[in-house]
């Protein structure tokens, strides 16, 4: 008997935490910021995460970046030469001219290293928020609450990730099947075509049973009428706005490239809406952001709130590191208060109960 | 007229924003930001751009037909080409890459484009790797899926081994440039003076200096492995896999005839 | 006025052979109709005539005229026809599009834009008409196949429709899940007056609950009779029809309850003495055993140290419920699963039918499918592969690309490339999962012979009738137990698994028994 559990958060509250979470990682990139995002990340999806396969991808996901962070660490240090504060000297080798002519090896500098940990770090910083959220979000759910214009495309990706299992079984029963036919043997040569194909072709057959099942229950999309044209319209012109807001940062007009960008996000919104509209139907039972969700979704856009205050305040000298001289990164209590909202999911755990039989609710 | 100029114009936009959105490292100039420290905010910033371009071409794509076949085998193909992701092959992406590419040339470039899109979405939330990245990496697949939709088209009437050759060495230059394009998103995250590092204002040739040095130690082999490996799967299974799934295309474009 | 009208139809597939000829046909509104006929008769094209998948899903050269409640298909896609004809298929994993039983019934109902309250109210409805309301929250993953087809059915009632159209809808499911289904069918049309049109294999259970049935062959479509009478000539017809047919009875029995007031009023013949009853010879020698066999699965001790012995000459059949670890007991033998104690003993070859036949097929024709086993062994032997493909009455077929055909014919297929191996002892795993009567026959006579010949054939299987009919020997599986081992007429005598001819007049277990002893009679 398997019970969804309830998920105490919406998955929008969800995705406006990693991005609340990601700001607040640009806007104070000091190491000692960014470890302390890290550590509430993880706290969250110890206590969140949802049974399976992607929650163990967290440590994973985190080390992987732990390991490309470190690796452009060394390539950094190799290549950069600043004079000051040399911690030592390796024997250097020059570049042909055909790769850029410079030198690597040689006087491996503090400042530059440090410097390079910290802009790693922060790329660490937000593969690890990214990858809790994948581990605590329902992704059925966050399909489902993408804007209807995109309707389709969201249902091509919840068939998929329903799809997966069986595929996955597909593939035991495939390989299995091929050992028996050769009486508990296995011959390697041909293998990979005498797989694949048998996968392919179950998916495609189940593709067509879906398919043949889709249209008998009405699954249509929507028709070419008045909105949809327009909303295809005010597309094309917020390409042709952003387009223009590239021109006029090459040529130095900053401020018309902000309007022209903006006027492109509107645009884009307002088609979005259109399409929205054009399409018929109307989502059965949908999960509503509850009071709660946007509590704390009001919490956790606190963090980045308050830390865009104290830049405007002037009180943010902790928050960019400058290791030249090198010296530890300093921290400021007040600061590291801010961040402590990130943790306003961690207010609710969730529950493994079996769901009981909702009541006769209008949606 | 207008039906066909639009959804042209749409794709040539977006490739075009999706490219300058992706190589703005190579022309940012330095009077745009008033201090360093917002360089860092550059790669954010093409990440929101990305997501924009993704959400007009997913609204231009919507137009054309989507009918319950194209959903259910998309749906199948992203599912297969998503869970190949999790297959450990050199280059990380050789599995979903051959399965988009053979599917592009199979079903056509529209198809591709959007096999590209869904699939990388899927293998995002199978593998955990849904992030500031991810439009990029659909825009990538899907132009690499479109292309191969492109490719198709001319190497259909080819016979099936030459066919099968094109379509490996299509494969083969796609896996790099993708690498290649991927990796700028967080190149700029490291910013400085060295060689190897970015710093806005450098000019064309100075900033692909400086790229080509970081890409050269830290991704090439990486990626050359992993766009030789795309080759050599789809040599291996494309004299076999290009029929199989031939044979469904006819359901996606149903031609009835009545009398 | 028919509810379903037929006029003059004939499809043909693209690129492909026609399918239908001059099909004509009326259904009446509320019946429930059942299409009978063999794999690739056409009776799948005809059902998804009825809501328009044939011709604008597959595509195809149509003409004739199809009438449902009114709508004319060709000018109605199925989209517009979701709150006239509901259609379910037989694949009860590919059905269902959405993670949570719930939503996916809705899922008609949301593209029918469907104002929330009411759509509340019909998803209520149809989990209730199923009997599936527990279910709700569960992921499809989560369910049985019988669970999975009612959920199916449930999402195609949702809106409400006149008609059901159902392709086959138990024949992947298990006897339990089956009788599941098609009670649920028959409430369906008897409470709430929905017109069913089903195609089904077992007639056994389905035969009784129809008014009417309709014959497909070749394409062409009988007219619509009274059960008995269309099934009287039918070549796959339940074994009652089969002995009412055979003895003479009027009317013709449906169910084991007719057949027995038939019988007691003109018995058949007499049972055979100790001395004319066919035993079977003395079983020669073992060719594979399993001794205190345990295989445990996910932690679970799914084999509890069984001893099974296989001789040659043998036909085991192996019954069970779902879960009795059948297919675990076949796994091990075959050496596809390590024992967790005890032994498994193999003195010849042998090879693993699995249950789904495209798991094997991989090949552009059945002669290079059944050939590349062969390859794989090193071998080359077009005679095997000529023999194989003759003894299960697929040489027609040596040319055609294996997932072009129908059902019953690619599991031959499958079966043929195993075969031709050359192993000595064949284990089957539900092989008569969705054949139909030919491919059965077939099948069963390719059975008899490699074990005449001195192999040996273990059937993992829910089809009494099949154990009935080929097995020498019976074991029974229970909750990973022997329950039962000894010779075929003398476990299924006793059992619940008891055929349908032995509960009407024991102690014959099949049609060709009491054939046998009427021959006897009037020598």
């Amino acid at each position: 008997m398997q019970a969804h559990t309830e998920r105490p958060w919406h998955a929008v509250t969800w995705l406006i935490w990693a991005i609340a979470a990601t700001t607040a990682i640009q806007l104070a990139s000091s190491p000692v910021y960014v470890v302390l995002v890290i550590a509430i990340a993880w706290l969250v999806v110890a206590q969140h995460s949802i049974d399976g396969p992607l929650s163990r991808a967290f440590p994973i996901l985190v080390g992987a970046a732990l390991i490309f962070a470190a690796m452009r660490v060394v390539l950094t240090a190799a290549t950069t030469h600043g004079s000051s504060e040399v911690w030592f000297t390796t024997p250097s080798v020059g570049m042909p001219e055909i790769l850029g002519g410079f030198d690597v090896g040689g006087a491996v500098s503090g400042p530059v290293v440090l410097q390079a940990a910290q802009e790693s770090l922060v790329v660490v910083g937000i593969v690890a928020v990214f990858a809790a959220f994948n581990a605590v979000v329902s992704h059925y759910e966050l399909v489902q609450t993408v804007p209807r214009a995109f309707y389709e495309l969201g249902l091509t990706v919840v068939i998929a990730l329903a799809v997966v299992p069986t595929t996955i079984e597909a593939v035991h029963d495939v390989r299995e099947a091929d050992r028996a036919r050769t009486g508990g043997r296995v011959v390697r040569k041909g293998r990979l075509i005498r797989q694949l194909v048998p996968v392919l072709e179950r998916g495609l057959e189940r593709a067509v049973t879906l398919s043949e099942s889709l249209d008998s229950r009405g699954f249509a999309h929507g028709g070419s009428t008045a909105r949809q044209r327009g909303a295809g319209w005010l597309g094309l012109g917020a390409l042709v706005a952003l387009g223009g807001a590239f021109v006029a940062l090459v040529g130095r007009e900053q401020p018309a490239a902000l309007l022209l960008a903006g006027a492109g996000g509107v645009a884009l919104v307002v088609a979005v809406v259109l399409s929205s509209r054009a399409t018929h139907r109307i989502r059965y039972r949908p999960r509503h952001v509850s009071t709660a969700d946007w509590w704390c979704i009001a919490g956790v856009l606190l963090t980045p709130v308050l830390l865009v205050t104290l830049v405007i305040s002037g009180d943010d000298a902790t928050f960019v590191w400058t290791p030249s001289p090198v010296q530890w990164p300093q921290i400021e209590i007040v600061a590291a208060l801010a961040f402590l909202p990130l943790l306003a999911p961690m207010t609710r755990t969730p529950s493994t109960a079996p769901v009981p039989a909702p009541e006769m609710s209008v949606a | 007229m207008t039906e066909r100029v639009r959804p042209a114009t749409v794709y040539a936009l977006v490739t075009v924003l999706g490219l300058a959105a992706f190589l703005y490292p190579f022309w940012l100039p330095t009077g745009s930001f008033a201090a360093q420290a917002h360089g860092g905010d550059a790669p954010m910033w093409a990440a929101v751009i990305g997501a924009l371009v993704v959400v007009a071409l997913a609204l231009e794509v919507r137009r054309g037909t989507m009918n319950g076949a194209m959903i259910a085998v998309l749906a199948v193909l992203s599912a297969i080409a998503g869970l190949l992701r999790l297959v450990e092959l050199p280059g990380n992406n050789a599995g979903i890459f051959f399965m988009v590419i053979l599917a592009g040339v199979a079903f056509g470039p529209r198809f591709g484009l959007l096999l590209g899109i869904t699939a990388m979405v899927t293998s995002a939330f199978i593998t955990g790797g849904l992030g500031p990245w991810l439009p990029f990496q659909m825009l990538g697949l899907g132009w690499l899926g479109a292309g191969a939709g492109f490719v198709g088209r001319v190497t259909e009437r080819l016979d099936p081994r030459i066919e099968v050759v094109t379509i490996a060495a299509y494969g083969w230059i796609g896996g790099f440039l993708y690498g290649a394009l991927l990796n700028l998103w967080s190149w700029p995250f490291l910013r400085g003076e060295g060689a190897t590092l970015w710093r806005p204002g450098l000019g064309f040739a100075g900033t692909i200096e400086h790229y080509w040095s970081y890409y050269f130690a830290t991704s090439l082999a990486w990626d050359a492995a992993g766009a030789l490996f795309n080759a050599l799967l789809i040599l291996a299974t494309g004299l076999a896999l290009l029929p199989t799934l031939r044979r469904f295309a006819h359901r996606l474009e149903p031609a009835v005839a009545f009398s | 006025m028919s509810a379903i009208t037929f006029r003059d139809v004939s499809f043909a597939y693209p690129d492909g052979p026609v399918a239908l000829h001059d099909v004509s046909l009326g259904v009446e509104a509320g019946e429930l109709l059942l299409v009978v006929g063999s794999s690739g008769s056409g009776k799948s094209t005809l059902l998804r005539a009825v809501n328009g998948i044939v011709p604008h899903s597959t595509g195809g050269r149509f003409s004739g005229e199809v009438t449902t409640f009114g709508r004319r298909i060709e000018h109605h896609r199925p989209r517009e026809l979701t709150e006239v004809v509901g259609f379910v298929s037989q694949d009860p994993e590919a059905q269902l599009v959405v993670d949570e039983v719930e939503h996916d019934v809705a899922f008609a109902l949301e593209n029918l834009g469907m104002p929330a309250t009411a759509m509340r109210r019909r998803v209520e409805e149809a989990l209730d008409a199923l009997g599936i309301a527990h279910l709700r929250r569960r992921t499809p993953t989560s369910l049985s196949g019988g669970e999975r087809q009612r959920v199916a059915i449930a999402g195609a009632i949702a809106a409400a429709p006149s008609a059901l159209v159902l392709d086959e809808p138990t024949s992947q499911l298990d006897p339990q899940g089956a009788d599941d289904v098609l009670a649920a069918l028959a409430r369906l049309n008897a409470d709430l007056g929905t017109t069913v049109v089903v195609a089904e294999h077992r007639l056994e259970r389905a035969a009784p609950l129809a008014q009417r049935a309709v014959v497909v062959a070749d394409g062409r479509v009988g007219a619509p009779t009274a059960v008995g009478a269309a099934l009287a000539a039918y070549a796959g017809a339940p074994p009652v029809v089969q002995l009412g047919r055979l003895l003479g009875w009027d009317p013709q029995p449906l169910t084991v309850r007719d057949a027995r007031a038939r019988a007691a009023e003109r018995p058949g013949p007499e049972a055979p003495t100790g001395a004319d009853s066919d035993t079977p010879a003395a079983s020669g020698d073992v060719l594979a055993a399993a001794r205190a066999l345990t295989v445990e699965l996910g932690g679970r001790a799914v084999l509890h140290g069984i001893d099974v012995a296989v001789h040659s000459g043998e036909v085991v059949g192996l019954l069970g419920r779902n879960g009795a670890g059948k297919t675990t007991l076949l796994r091990a033998l075959a050496g596809l699963r390590e024992p967790s104690r005890g032994s498994v003993e193999t003195r010849a070859r042998v090879s693993y039918v699995p249950q789904d036949p495209s798991s094997l097929l991989f090949s552009p024709t059945v002669r290079r499918e059944v050939a590349e086993t062969l390859a794989l062994l090193g071998r080359r032997d077009d005679a095997a592969v000529d023999a194989w493909l003759d003894r299960l009455g697929i040489e027609h077929l040596a040319d055609r690309h294996p997932r072009s055909l129908a059902g019953g014919e690619r599991q031959r297929v499958a079966i043929a490339a195993v075969a031709v191996g050359g192993a000595e002892v064949l284990l089957l795993d539900e092989p008569t999962r969705g054949m139909d009567a030919a491919s059965r026959h077939a099948l069963e006579r390719a059975v008899r012979d490699h074990a005449a010949a001195g192999g040996a054939v273990v059937l993992a299987t829910h089809d009494v009738e099949l154990a009935a009919r080929c097995a020498t020997r019976v074991v029974v599986l229970g909750d990973g137990d022997v329950v039962a081992d000894g010779p075929g007429p003398d476990v299924l005598s006793g059992s619940l698994f008891a055929p349908q001819v032995l509960r009407v007049m024991p102690p014959f277990l099949t049609v060709s028994d009491v054939e046998a002893a009427l021959a006897r009679e009037r020598r």
